[in-house]
């Protein structure tokens, strides 16, 4: 009744722990995988969206430029010709009304274009241009007029030198808006390979982030899930600072652990009711022995009870007593073994753990008329481990060896130290027929029989494989055909700390086989 | 027929053989009683007995040995058997072979009197005939 109190009390603090750990994954941010994803392609997109904008733009930019350009040129134009009619006028003396025509077309020009000039070229240089081209006109108009030859020449020579600077300034200004034309040509060339650059980047960035978010955690649950098919059922610790996806998951995961665990706890204990169930029979054979002879002894006694002498009488109440106590070390050694206990790793002596579990067995042993071998190390140190637990490994293989020998073979129980000083080996031999090689393999698998249905349920050594895992030992197989199969069980010495994890051998591939 | 049986008890309990004695003697029988069914068998060789009580699971030679070594041996030798753990298949086995009748443990030596009166019956009802 206090065990199961306790064990109420002990649900009750499971149950509290996960609710806790529950509500305090609820107290973390919660960004889930999909939110994260989402920002993810938006932030592709923005940044295509950006670039496609940025494009258009510059592609705008450039066809206005290019209708400028059409601008200067014809604002080029008309000067070179107002200076082709002022050769021809100094050359031959035509007049200067056509020059005066062109002056006025390219003024008009440079008056319509004005801001867009003034943003190329800067005030400063507008206003040289405007003016050069009002005194060219102004020279012109003088030209028409009546002069002096002396200042005739003079406003020639004016007029040549003003051409000239024209010139100068209508290439200029075309070159600039050339230049400025090239270098967006240029850009608009590279756009493409900018944002390709750009979504590589964004590519790699969300690849990894992948990788990182949700391959990782996949392969962090995989681990897991070897960790839990190898028996370890302890709760995977919270990995992430924010609740997603993957913090559900690891609830679901640890709620199902705690399922298994109750269930592996629950599998292991019918599995060794059955055993129980197995060992009634031999311990009823047992226990009729003492039976008979108290039965004979006192009856004997009530018999004869006048005719006895003192000494025979207490000689007989004495084997009374001692087969009394023979029937109850019988009983309760089959008690010890069915009770239900706390998993309890202690300081053990493989050789008693053994030899009690040979008793348990002895009666089908001597049923089977089979012929058991002790052959104990003595000097081997004490192992880790829990005696009733380890019984039930123990009993369980000395009973799969006596089904394989039929009748009349040999057990050999042998206990020695492993290869590793931290490891003591305890090794179940028999003679019998032995495993075939295809099924060696399956043996550990549960449900895994070669028994008849209702003779076998295929469990004992995968329930014999979960329960010395659980104590940090292993167990192996050898078998030849005709030559008998050996089984060793392999357990960690007191050397090894008790809050030893197997899992950390697994991990670290000492080299042995944990199956 | 002599007046005493020779009656040989074996079972590797020894408190068997030493409670059946005193109890068995009663009648006045002469009693040999063995804890070892090897032992046994070798007395068997040198002398006739006229019931055997055999216990059937014993290390080394069993019951059901025991049994088929004075069926092929002693015919009229009446074998009672002893079961620790009575069940129908292995007394049905034994009676079979030859086996007078069976007693499962725990019993009283009452119990067995009854059967070996029964046994002895038997015994002189043969020699009448």
């Amino acid at each position: 009744m206090l065990k199961k109190e306790k064990t109420d009390t002990q649900i009750r603090e499971e149950e509290y722990s996960e609710s806790r750990d529950s509500k305090s994954l609820l107290k973390r941010p919660s960004i889930s995988i999909r939110t994260r994803l989402i920002i993810a392609f938006s932030l592709i997109f923005v940044l295509s969206a950006v670039i496609t904008i940025w494009s258009f733009i510059t592609i705008e930019q450039i066809m206005d430029k290019i209708q400028f350009l059409k601008t200067s040129d014809n604002y080029k134009s008309e000067i070179l010709e107002a200076r082709r009619f002022e050769k021809n006028y100094l050359l031959y003396g035509t007049n200067l009304n056509d020059a005066q025509n062109n002056v006025h077309n390219a003024k008009s020009i440079l008056e319509e274009n004005s801001e867009t000039i003034i943003k190329i070229l800067g005030s400063s240089d507008f206003l040289k241009m405007e003016s050069l081209l009002s005194e060219y006109q102004e020279l012109l108009e003088k030209l028409g007029t009546k002069l002096y030859d002396n200042e005739k020449k003079n406003v020639e020579q004016r007029l040549r030198e003003h051409g000239l600077k024209m010139i100068e300034t209508a290439l200029n200004f075309e070159n600039i808006e050339r230049q400025s034309v090239d270098d967006m040509l240029k850009l608009a060339h590279r756009i493409p390979f900018i944002f390709l650059f750009l979504l590589l980047l964004s590519i790699i960035f969300i690849i990894s982030f992948l990788a990182r978010q949700l391959l990782g955690s996949l392969a962090r649950f995989m681990k897991y899930t070897e960790r839990i098919a190898d028996g370890d059922f302890s709760p995977i610790p919270p990995q992430r600072k924010y609740q997603d996806e993957f913090s559900q998951l690891r609830m679901a995961f640890n709620h199902m652990i705690k399922e298994l665990d109750h269930r592996h706890k629950i599998l292991v204990e019918s599995h060794k009711l059955r055993a129980v169930g197995t060992l009634v029979a031999g311990v009823a054979h047992e226990l009729n022995n003492p039976l008979n002879n108290t039965m004979l002894t006192a009856s004997m006694l009530q018999e004869d009870y006048n005719d006895l002498e003192d000494e025979e009488k207490l000689d007989m109440i004495n084997d009374v007593i001692k087969e009394t106590e023979r029937s109850q070390k019988i009983v309760c050694n089959l008690l010890n073994f069915a009770r239900e206990s706390e998993v309890k790793l202690i300081p053990l002596n493989l050789n008693e753990i053994l030899n009690d579990s040979i008793r348990l067995v002895a009666n089908q042993v001597k049923l089977s008329k089979i012929n058991l071998i002790r052959n104990f190390s003595k000097n081997i140190s004490p192992i880790h481990g829990d005696a009733q637990m380890l019984q039930q490994v123990f009993v369980n293989l000395i009973l799969n060896a006596i089904d394989a020998l039929h009748e009349k073979g040999t057990i050999t129980v042998s206990t020695f130290k492993s290869k590793d000083e931290n490891y003591i080996t305890a090794e179940i031999k028999d003679n019998g027929p032995g495993i075939p090689e295809h099924i060696l393999e399956r043996i550990f698998e549960p449900f895994f029989t070669t028994k008849p249905i209702r003779k076998g349920t295929g469990l004992g050594l995968s329930v014999s494989r979960g329960i010395l895992r659980s104590i940090g030992g292993y167990i192996t197989v050898e078998s030849k055909i005709n030559e008998g199969a050996a089984f060793k069980v392999i357990l960690p010495t007191t050397n090894i700390p008790s809050d030893f994890n197997p899992q950390h051998i697994l991990d670290s591939s000492s080299g042995y086989n944990f199956d | 027929m002599p007046d005493k049986l020779k009656i040989m008890v074996i079972d590797d309990e020894e408190i068997v053989g030493k409670r059946l004695k005193p109890a068995l003697e009663k009648r006045g029988d002469i009693i040999e009683s063995f804890v070892n069914s090897k032992e046994a068998l070798a007395r068997l060789v040198e002398e006739h007995f006229d019931i055997v009580i055999t216990d059937i699971r014993m290390d080394e030679i069993d019951g059901l040995e025991v049994l088929d070594y004075i069926k092929s041996h002693s015919k009229d030798t009446k074998v009672i058997m002893i079961t620790g753990y009575a069940t129908v298949e292995v007394a049905r086995e034994a009676l079979a072979k030859g086996a007078f009748d069976f007693i499962a443990k725990p019993f009283k030596p009452e119990d067995l009197r009854i059967i070996i009166n029964k046994a002895v019956k038997e015994l002189n009802a043969e020699q009448m005939t």
